[in-house]
């Protein structure tokens, strides 16, 4: 089809050619393909700049650990900026963008900081801009945010679904290689659970690109007959395109699977990413090993690539890497390479081998140069040549490939996430996984056991003995026999000596040797230190392909050995996972649940505005024709429930029913003042305190019979208040004999309030409700006309004459609706929030604006509420401790403008007249304001030293966010019928 | 004046009043269902127990040591409290929660996979038997699940967050087609 | 992304499931007590690395309240018991 896509082989789908765009230009590739391999066939290597010098760049991998080519996939808000197009999956439609370039990938400006290259060395963000300081922000930050970076974030709203999930497994099995595949048959076979997840969408791993025949046929043959088995099995799950990107606490894992990432147009009905979090009792790492770079001059050209990902191109994808390869090794795996790309008739124009005197055999006709080094490259914008060294003398060898190969590093970042650090193999010359423990076990290449029948044989017999650990026996199945083996030895090699040009360690972060000198100069030798120092190993690839190199190099540096250098730390996530996976379905409008009262539907056909109140949607205010504001809406339903009657839904307050012989016992150590005698039917408002002696939570709490108390709670602490209550009887009293249970939802409860409530009761409630039958403080079950049970109760938040009314909730719409029906004729309103806030600030009733964790129940003025008798209660031992009985502590009061026409608003200071503004001269706060329509103006209540001997004394009220002073009379708290005459009646 | 009061589900502005085509995987949402919490009272919890596994006409759910769940869909609220307090006298606590709780009935082969997207727990056979049930976290919020079949299975829900938990499940089944309708 | 508690009551559950105290080895002094011992009870906690006792809310499950024990640095966990069933044991 194209000058490097080879005329036969590979497991691509020659049948289905699918279009695609790169950088605005048509593209043919084939079903099989990754981005990577198709633009690889269509002579497309230079695929991005480097981020910091924008050198052209060339894809260097066939895998995941890829440094360069990272495109952006996609159109608009569904731009995907970072992603390696060695592990995109081809698909027809797809539109990729080169990133980090301006104007074009071509001619890029940026470019000239490589000219700039002495001022941008290691450490430069510290050193280069340090002068003059108000610089930094203004001219060098910008400056080098435009010219460095990656891709581009999408500011747009993410058009892509996600969602999460949870498995379960005995065994977990990652990577679909030889090993994972012979592990997840030998477990499926003896019965166990297993998952086996691979990030490719075509499961085989290594397999894929392999010559070496098994039980006499194609790897690839052996791999599909592998699948097809394990497919069959019912305990089996295969999950294709699932990173495991993370190892948490207690075997869990988290996975990525890309549900439809290989979908130009994805369905509605499906995620197009899922977030798995597996619990696997066992694990089994498979993930292979990782071919390792050689550091040599000029080795970031378009051209230069991992030796073996050139032969995955041409035995997997059916693609040249070059026309004339040359390979750079300085171990057997070059030779591999070597004699795959010869087979396949690339011409390999030398093979460049560091060791002195290797065995391994060339292709036919291939000269091999030993004990040579590579110092230098040619070329641009695609490798033109190179130019080798050998015992003093140099010579330039044409090619238009550069295959390296320096060795294995076991693919370990999982095991190490947890932290546990990889131990030195100086028998391997590599870091492996050290001994974790059984829950996650490394096997095959990733545990240092590089040829094939050893990683067929390492998963088969690991996995057997996890089985038998589980207590599945398992049938010994004959291992399959393997062709011809490769042997995978090598001979260290971190840097080849002479280099003339950069020898990069991290193409992603352009880091060379010369930086990791510079860091080890300046004293940041430690590899956490060069890593920051450097930046090589940030980014998105965190130093998969460069760290190991790093860490050779700092140790041959100072002369001692990799392992007492160590390496970076490993920590999840393995590769990027976009932010909208993690949250999963929980977004936008359902970040978070909503509750709803069983009376939503009655304030809503009323006209109600909804405010967020926790997770409950409660209604404001209920505006009527001709409203402007919610002021307008709060003042008219404060004068009607003030003047005639009012509707209010307090069904979200907590309701907790409490049992038992020792219920009141219970109670009367919880609250602050006393409950042992309270009688049947009737409430008592409790004030409840932390340990500490500041006020918890208050509410009223009634007693239905001898046994059975019902408590109520504020809204915000209904939760609050049931686990401690639930810790008090638990952990602290065990003894006592109490049972409760949150009814909060069984009830649907309304405040009926204002001097015509009765009225509305008495006209659907069967019993007598007057004041004499049904006094003040009064609680329990009454008949509604009709037969309907329900509970009554006699308090008042408003501070008028009220009733607070709970029926069953699913009837609360229907009798809200009655008592508006009746309400009528006594010109009844629904009111809100809003409202309900300005009653209670008339009144000077206290709620969580007040108690805000710092205020004893004496500063809100419940001081003679505390009991004195009682022995124990929460708060009460720490209640009398210093600080808290001082006389200059702050008091609740009242204020009230002296100019009436001028405004206080919550959150506001006081100070004395004439002071200035400072926090020695703070008096206090303002806690809660209104603007009082029964009065005509604002009103306050507000925390004051000594509050309470200075009623009559005028404050500045100090907003310094609102910018305005007002001076304000401090006053009782109470503000309407401090004589409580109006709820009594 | 005499007035009657008629129940409101909180999904009924949720659920079609037509019945669609009703998919493998379903969840039926009954109207009506009495359900009852029934505490131990100290040092009865095994009395309590035994005692409830003798009811027919109800089945159990495992909330808590000595706390359960009692749901009925033959019986009313008041006559499972009524049947209950006959058969527990002053062992146990009753308390009905017939208003304050949601039933949500989910069945289907696809059950399972549905429910894994927001339930934490191993609900493969051999760990979650039929006749199981337990409190637990459905995403962001808290349930009774129960297994009552072999892919069958019952969420209860507080009444305030039956909506949210209907709206997750519904984009939970999404890619199963889930039907749904009101059953009783 | 998630870790997991053994629940005595539920069963196996994850983090998410749970609200946490802290210290499960300080004990509510009786009210006739110290000054000293109720200031350490009601303000100060150890924050030991290893081993430690903590009381975890089972909120999404049974409610009830748990001891942990656990390593604070590994996130090993070595028990789970009933916080009742340990507090009775304490005799209080």
């Amino acid at each position: 089809m194209t000058a490097y896509r080879l005329a036969s082989g590979g497991v691509i789908d020659r049948s289905n050619t699918l279009g695609f765009k790169f950088d605005g230009r048509a593209m043919k590739g084939y079903a099989g393909d990754t981005l990577a391999s198709a633009l690889l066939a269509n002579d497309q290597l230079l695929v991005g700049r480097s981020f910091k010098y924008h050198r052209p760049r060339g894809i260097v991998t066939a895998g995941p650990s890829e440094p360069n080519a990272l495109v952006a996939i996609g159109k608009g808000a569904a731009t995907d900026p970072n992603t390696r197009a060695t592990v995109a999956e081809l698909c027809a439609g797809l539109d990729a963008r080169s990133q980090n370039r301006w104007p074009s990938l071509k001619y890029d400006i940026g470019a000239l900081n490589g000219l700039l290259s002495p001022f941008l060395s290691a450490g430069f963000y510290y050193k280069t801009f340090m002068w003059p300081a108000a610089f930094w922000e203004k001219v060098y930050e910008p400056l080098i945010r435009r010219a460095a970076g990656l891709g581009r974030a999408v500011l747009e709203h993410d058009p892509h679904s996600y969602e999460k999930c949870w498995a379960h497994c005995d065994l977990l099995v990652v990577g679909a290689g030889p090993t994972g595949l012979m592990a997840a048959l030998t477990a499926g076979r003896a019965g166990l659970r297993v998952i086996l997840a691979d990030e490719d969408f075509r499961l085989g791993g290594s397999l894929l690109a392999e010559t070496t025949r098994i039980d006499d046929r194609p790897a690839v043959d052996f791999a599909e007959a592998c699948l097809a088995e394990l497919r069959a099995l019912p305990n089996i799950t295969i999950m294709p395109r699932t990173t495991v990107f993370g190892w948490y606490d207690d075997n869990v894992f988290g996975a990525l699977e890309r549900v439809q990432k290989h979908v130009v147009a994805p369905q509605a009905k499906l995620p197009v990413e899922r977030l798995w979090r597996i619990v696997a009792k066992r694990a089994l790492l498979a993930t292979g090993a990782e071919e390792r770079p050689l550091v040599f001059g000029g080795n970031d050209r378009p051209g230069v690539m991992m030796s073996g990902a050139m032969r995955t191109y041409a035995n997997r994808f059916g693609v040249a890497a070059g026309r004339s390869v040359a390979i750079f090794t300085n171990g057997s795996a070059g030779y591999r390479t070597a004699s795959d790309l010869a087979a396949h008739g690339i011409e390999v124009a030398a093979i460049i081998d560091s060791r002195e005197a290797p065995h391994d055999a060339a292709p036919a006709g291939v000269r091999v140069i030993q004990s040579a080094s590579v110092i230098d490259t040619r070329g641009r914008q695609r490798i033109r040549g190179l130019v080798v060294e050998r015992a003093g003398f140099e010579e330039t060898i044409a090619c238009d490939a550069i295959g390296m190969s320096g060795g294995w590093n076991p693919v370990i970042h999982l095991a190490c996430q947890r932290g546990a650090k990889p131990v030195w193999s100086p028998e391997l010359n590599t870091f492996l996984a050290p001994d974790i423990g059984k829950g996650l076990v490394v096997a095959g290449s990733a545990a240092g056991r590089y040829s094939l029948g050893g990683c067929l044989q390492d998963g088969a017999e690991r996995a057997a003995r996890i089985a038998a650990d589980l207590g599945f026996p398992s049938a010994g199945n004959p291992l399959p026999a393997v062709g011809e083996e490769v042997d995978p030895s090598f001979t260290a090699l971190w840097y080849a000596p002479g280099a003339r040009a950069k020898a990069f360690v991290d193409f992603q972060n352009d880091v060379d040797v010369k930086d990791l000198g510079l860091a080890l100069r300046e004293g940041f030798g430690h590899v956490e230190h060069a890593k920051r120092y450097t930046t090589a190993g940030m980014a998105t690839d965190q130093g998969k392909l460069s760290a190991v190199n790093t860490t050779g190099l700092l140790a041959s540096m100072q002369g001692i050995s990799p392992g007492d250098v160590g390496t970076i730390t490993f920590r999840p996530f393995y590769t990027p996972v976009a932010i909208g996976a993690l949250a999963g379905t929980a977004r936008d409008e359902r970040a978070v649940p909503v509750r709803k009262s069983p009376l939503y539907g009655w304030a809503e056909k009323n006209g109600a505005t909804f405010v967020d109140s926790g997770l409950w949607y409660r209604p404001a205010y209920f505006a009527r024709h001709g409203e402007k504001t919610w002021r307008d809406s709060t003042d008219r339903e404060v004068v009607n429930v003030r003047q005639h009657v009012g509707l209010c839904d307090v069904s979200t307050l907590g309701k907790i029913e409490i049992f038992g012989p020792d219920a009141a016992e219970f109670l009367n150590r919880l609250y602050c003042n006393p409950f042992l005698k309270l009688p049947v039917g009737k409430a008592r408002y409790g004030l409840m305190l932390r340990e500490d002696a500041m006020v918890y939570d208050d509410g009223t709490t009634s007693r239905l019979s001898p046994q059975h108390f019902v408590m109520t709670t504020t809204t915000a602490l209904a939760g609050g208040v049931m686990s401690h209550m639930e810790y008090c009887a638990q952990v602290l009293w065990p003894e006592l004999k109490v049972r409760f249970s949150s009814s909060t939802d069984q009830w649907a409860q309304m405040a009926i309030a204002g001097p015509k409530s009765r009225l509305v009761v008495q006209a659907l409630v069967e019993d007598d409700v007057s004041d004499k039958a049904f006094p003040f403080l009064s609680a329990g079950v009454v008949t509604l006309k009709g037969g309907l049970n329900a509970r009554l109760f006699r308090i008042s938040f408003s501070g008028e004459l009220a009733y607070e009314l709970a029926v069953p909730a699913g009837l609360g719409e229907a009798v809200a609706d009655a008592i508006m029906a009746e309400g009528s004729a006594h010109g009844i309103c629904a009111y809100g929030l809003e409202a309900m806030n300005v009653l209670r600030i008339e009144k000077g009733h206290a709620t969580h604006a007040e108690f805000d964790g710092r205020v004893t129940p004496d500063d809100a003025g419940f001081g003679r509420m505390v009991s004195a008798q009682k022995n124990d209660f929460i708060g009460k031992r720490l209640s009398t401790r210093y600080g808290l009985t001082a006389a200059d502590r702050m008091q609740m009061v009242g204020l009230k403008p002296v100019e009436t026409d001028q405004h206080i608003r919550a959150g506001a200071h006081l100070l004395r007249e004439g002071a200035k503004a400072s926090t020695l001269n703070d008096q206090g706060y303002v806690s809660s304001a209104c603007h009082s329509p029964t009065l005509g103006h604002d009103i306050a209540l507000a925390f004051l030293k000594s509050g309470r001997e200075r009623y009559g004394e005028r404050v500045v009220v100090w907003d310094k966010l609102g910018g305005s002073e007002t001076v304000a009379e401090i006053c009782h708290p109470v503000f309407v019928d401090p004589g409580n005459t109006r709820l009594r009646v | 004046m005499i007035r009657t009061y008629i129940s409101h589900h909180p999904l009924e502005g949720r659920i079609p009043l037509e019945p669609g085509i009703r998919a493998v995987d379903h969840l039926e949402v009954p109207r009506r269902q009495a359900i009852v919490t029934v505490m131990a009272a100290d040092g009865e919890e095994t009395a309590v127990a035994a005692a409830l596994s003798t009811m027919s006409e109800a089945s159990l759910r495992f909330v808590g040591p000595g706390e359960w769940l009692v749901v009925s869909q033959s019986e009313t609220p008041d006559g499972l409290v009524r049947s209950l307090s006959l058969v527990l006298a002053d062992t146990a606590y009753v308390l009905d929660q017939s208003d304050g709780r949601i039933v949500l009935r989910l069945s289907g082969p696809n059950a399972r996979r549905i429910l894994a997207k927001g339930v934490a727990i191993d609900l493969h056979p051999s760990a979650f038997a039929i006749g199981a049930a337990s409190n637990l976290l459905c995403g962001h919020i808290s349930v009774n699940l129960a297994r009552t079949g072999e892919n069958e299975f019952e969420l209860i829900v507080a009444r305030s967050l039956a909506e949210s938990l209907f709206d997750d499940l519904r984009l939970m089944g999404r890619e199963f087609d889930l039907s749904i309708d009101f059953s009783g | 992304m998630a870790s997991l508690i053994h629940c005595p009551h539920c069963g196996i559950r994850p983090r998410q499931e749970f609200s946490i105290r802290g210290d499960a080895s300080v004990t509510r002094p009786a009210p006739e007590a110290s000054d000293e011992a109720w200031h350490d009870y009601v303000h100060l906690r150890s924050n030991p690395r290893g081993r430690h006792q903590e009381h975890w809310h089972h909120v999404a499950g049974c409610r009830r309240w748990l001891v942990v024990e656990r390593d604070t640095f590994t996130h090993d966990v070595f028990s789970v018991t009933d916080g009742a069933a340990v507090a009775r044991e304490g005799g209080r």
